[in-house]
């Protein structure tokens, strides 16, 4: 009877014995790799570094100058240039600026490492049914493992600051960029792959010229659901020591700051709704220029 | 239809649960603050035991963190317990809870040897055998020994994670010692994790790093970190209270100053001093860890992955000689007839 009222449980001295091997293990492969593995990010840490440095050191109004330019470029709305303008000062006013500048640093080479490092990915998924089988439990398990558990390892091997955050980060915005490539290479029309391959294009120029040019709307759905997902880690990669406007809000959960917590969290939110709109308004244009082609 | 099914399983669940628990009520429902690091969970769950198995209580434990808790015992009056509340975060409105009668402190003392302060791992002081002996005074005058990684030119002061009582004064101090000019970095490590990642990684590595950490704990007594004694006076109890403990904003003038001497209590609301009675209030003040016996369980929950009630288990079954004067002999017996 026993047997169906208590689960069989694994001996509890062997369970403990595995977790400990399992961390020996681990902490011996960090001592042995990790500076290596340090090393190996030093580039990504340097430019990390400079972009930040770069955004502080740049007076505000060139960078709301700046933002103003890439909004009007990417969605072409005066509507969207004027509001991007004041949330950026509203930011500023309440003296969120140097935070807010961090923040846009480390998502914007997120978002470059992200887009360089998934497009490929996605390519080759959408070539490969077999890859794709491989590649998209993984997908499914970045996307659903709770952030902290994946935090530990990072911070043994690499300790906190900003490449450690920007792991975390990417880990967590990476699949949506690789599943929108995969997705819109495969549902690209038949008959123009057919066309081209009546013109006798080789599979990179069928990529290149058609595959690519016509999935661009749905892999830039992606990108933009990419950068939604790494400004809604910011707190988490404050966690591990970096800048930003999760730190304030970190400090507001264990105050009780009720109004810190809200301004940094609404300045987050602008963020996000600007990088948004810019992007969504670009891949909208970018579909409407095919449409008025066909 | 779903969903409801779910509610529906979620209450009956529940519902056993808590029946199974009111079956010995005796002293009536207490609710213990269980914070959120090793030393503070040990002390929530020998507490739950001791009081459900020799006191009849019905324990419940909610997480909790310095601040926050502070705030609820003070504001609403619930948990009932905080076994491990460090009073130099909350040190004024402490003093105004207890004397407006809302908070009693049962326990002045319940670790002993212990504080917070600034550390050094071991490897430090085998790259720089200069620092041997050395005051944090003596060290500010050299950020060229903890590179910070990312702008070597400085010298990394790891502080504590943002939201911490110990983050305002760290930075602080950071002002009044005027490391900035110095040469230094004040990090924000984040996290509990973050902080005692920086540890463990540069003590793993042998590699050097400075910081701030606190005794008694599992990282302090497994890395052997070193304390470093100030070199410094304590520059008195108004500077300390109404400025470095206080915002930047607040603390326009910070004076350089020692760390205060620490001050961990266990705190209880008054209601649950009456209501719990005599017998109880007497247990939570007899209840002191020696400050070693506290190490060696903190440095076994870390190896083993131990949690709070696991490690409860073990503390009351290897050191009975401890706990077993904290009670009268009938209780002791019950609670070993318990575990």
């Amino acid at each position: 009877m026993e047997f169906f009222t208590k689960f069989p449980v694994m001996e509890r001295t062997a369970l403990m014995e595995l977790k400990k091997g399992i961390d020996l293990s681990f902490r011996l492969f960090s001592r042995k790799y990790g500076d290596a593995i340090e090393n190996f990010f030093d580039p990504l840490l340097f430019f990390l570094v400079k972009l930040e440095k770069l955004l502080l050191n740049t007076p505000w109004p060139i960078i709301i100058l700046i933002i103003g330019i890439l909004g009007w470029l990417g969605s072409r709305s005066w509507k969207l240039v004027i509001g991007s303008a004041i949330a950026f000062m509203l930011i500023g006013y309440f003296g969120m600026w140097n935070d807010t500048m961090a923040t846009v640093a480390i998502i914007s080479v997120c978002t470059t490492v992200c887009i360089a490092v998934g497009i490929p990915i996605g390519i080759v998924m959408s070539k490969s049914n077999r890859a794709e089988k491989a590649i998209l439990p993984i997908l499914d398990m970045m996307q659903t493992i709770p952030s902290f558990v994946y935090l530990v390892p990072i911070l043994m091997l690499l300790g906190i600051g900003k490449v450690p955050g920007l792991i975390a980060v990417c880990i967590y915005a990476l699949p949506p960029v690789i599943r929108l490539t995969n997705l819109g290479i495969r549902e690209v029309d038949k008959e123009a792959l057919e066309a081209s391959e009546a013109f006798g294009a080789t599979p990179f120029q069928k990529l290149r010229s058609v595959q690519i040019p016509l999935s661009l709307p749905t892999i830039f759905a992606g990108v933009n659901q990419t950068i939604m997902m790494a400004l809604a880690m910011v707190v988490i990669a404050s966690m591990i020591g970096v800048k930003g406007l999760g730190v304030p809000i970190l400090r507001a959960i264990s105050n009780q700051y009720l109004a810190l917590g809200l301004m940094n969290g609404l300045a987050i939110v602008a963020l996000a709704i600007i990088f948004d709109r810019i992007t969504q308004e670009y891949g909208r244009r970018i579909q409407r220029h095919r449409g008025q082609k066909k | 239809m779903n969903i409801k099914k779910i509610l529906l399983s979620t209450l009956l669940v529940l519902g056993i649960g808590s029946f199974s628990g009111i079956a010995n009520a005796g002293c009536g429902k207490v609710v213990i603050a269980s914070q959120n690091w090793a030393s503070a969970e040990l002390m929530a769950e020998v507490d739950k035991a001791i009081l459900e198995k020799g006191y009849g209580c019905e324990v419940e434990l909610i997480p909790g963190a310095t601040m926050p808790t502070f705030a609820s015992m003070d504001e609403k009056g619930a948990p009932d317990m905080n076994p491990e509340q460090w009073a130099n975060a909350v040190y004024t409105p402490l003093i105004k809870a207890v004397d407006e009668g809302r908070l009693v402190i049962a326990n002045e003392a319940p670790i002993t040897g212990l504080g917070e302060g600034w550390w050094l791992t071991p490897g430090s002081i085998e790259k720089h055998p200069e620092l041997k002996g050395m005051t944090a005074m003596e060290i500010l005058k050299h950020p060229e020994w903890f590179p910070s990684k990312e702008d070597p030119s400085k010298g990394a002061f790891v502080g504590c994670p943002a939201g911490w009582g110990c983050q305002l004064a760290n930075a602080n101090l950071y002002r009044a010692f005027e490391m900035e000019k110095k040469g230094w970095v004040l990090i924000d490590p984040g996290s509990a994790a973050g902080l005692d990642g920086t540890i463990s990684k540069a003590a793993e590595s042998g590699n050097a790093w400075f910081g701030y950490y606190w005794n008694p704990t599992s990282i302090v007594g497994k890395y052997n970190l070193q304390a470093v004694p100030w070199g410094i006076d304590f520059a008195g109890r108004d500077n300390w209270d109404n400025c470095i403990t206080k915002a930047e904003q607040d603390c326009a003038d910070p004076k350089p100053t020692a760390w205060t001497k620490s001050e961990v209590n266990t705190i209880i609301t008054s209601k649950f001093a009456k209501q719990g009675g005599k017998d109880i209030v007497k247990y939570i003040g007899k209840r002191t860890y020696p400050g070693n016996v506290m190490n060696g369980m903190l440095v076994w929950m870390a190896d083993n992955q131990a949690g709070g009630s696991d490690a409860a288990i073990e503390f009351l079954s290897k050191h009975e000689g401890v706990w077993t004067k904290w009670v009268s002999s009938k209780v002791a017996k019950k609670v070993k007839a318990g575990l």
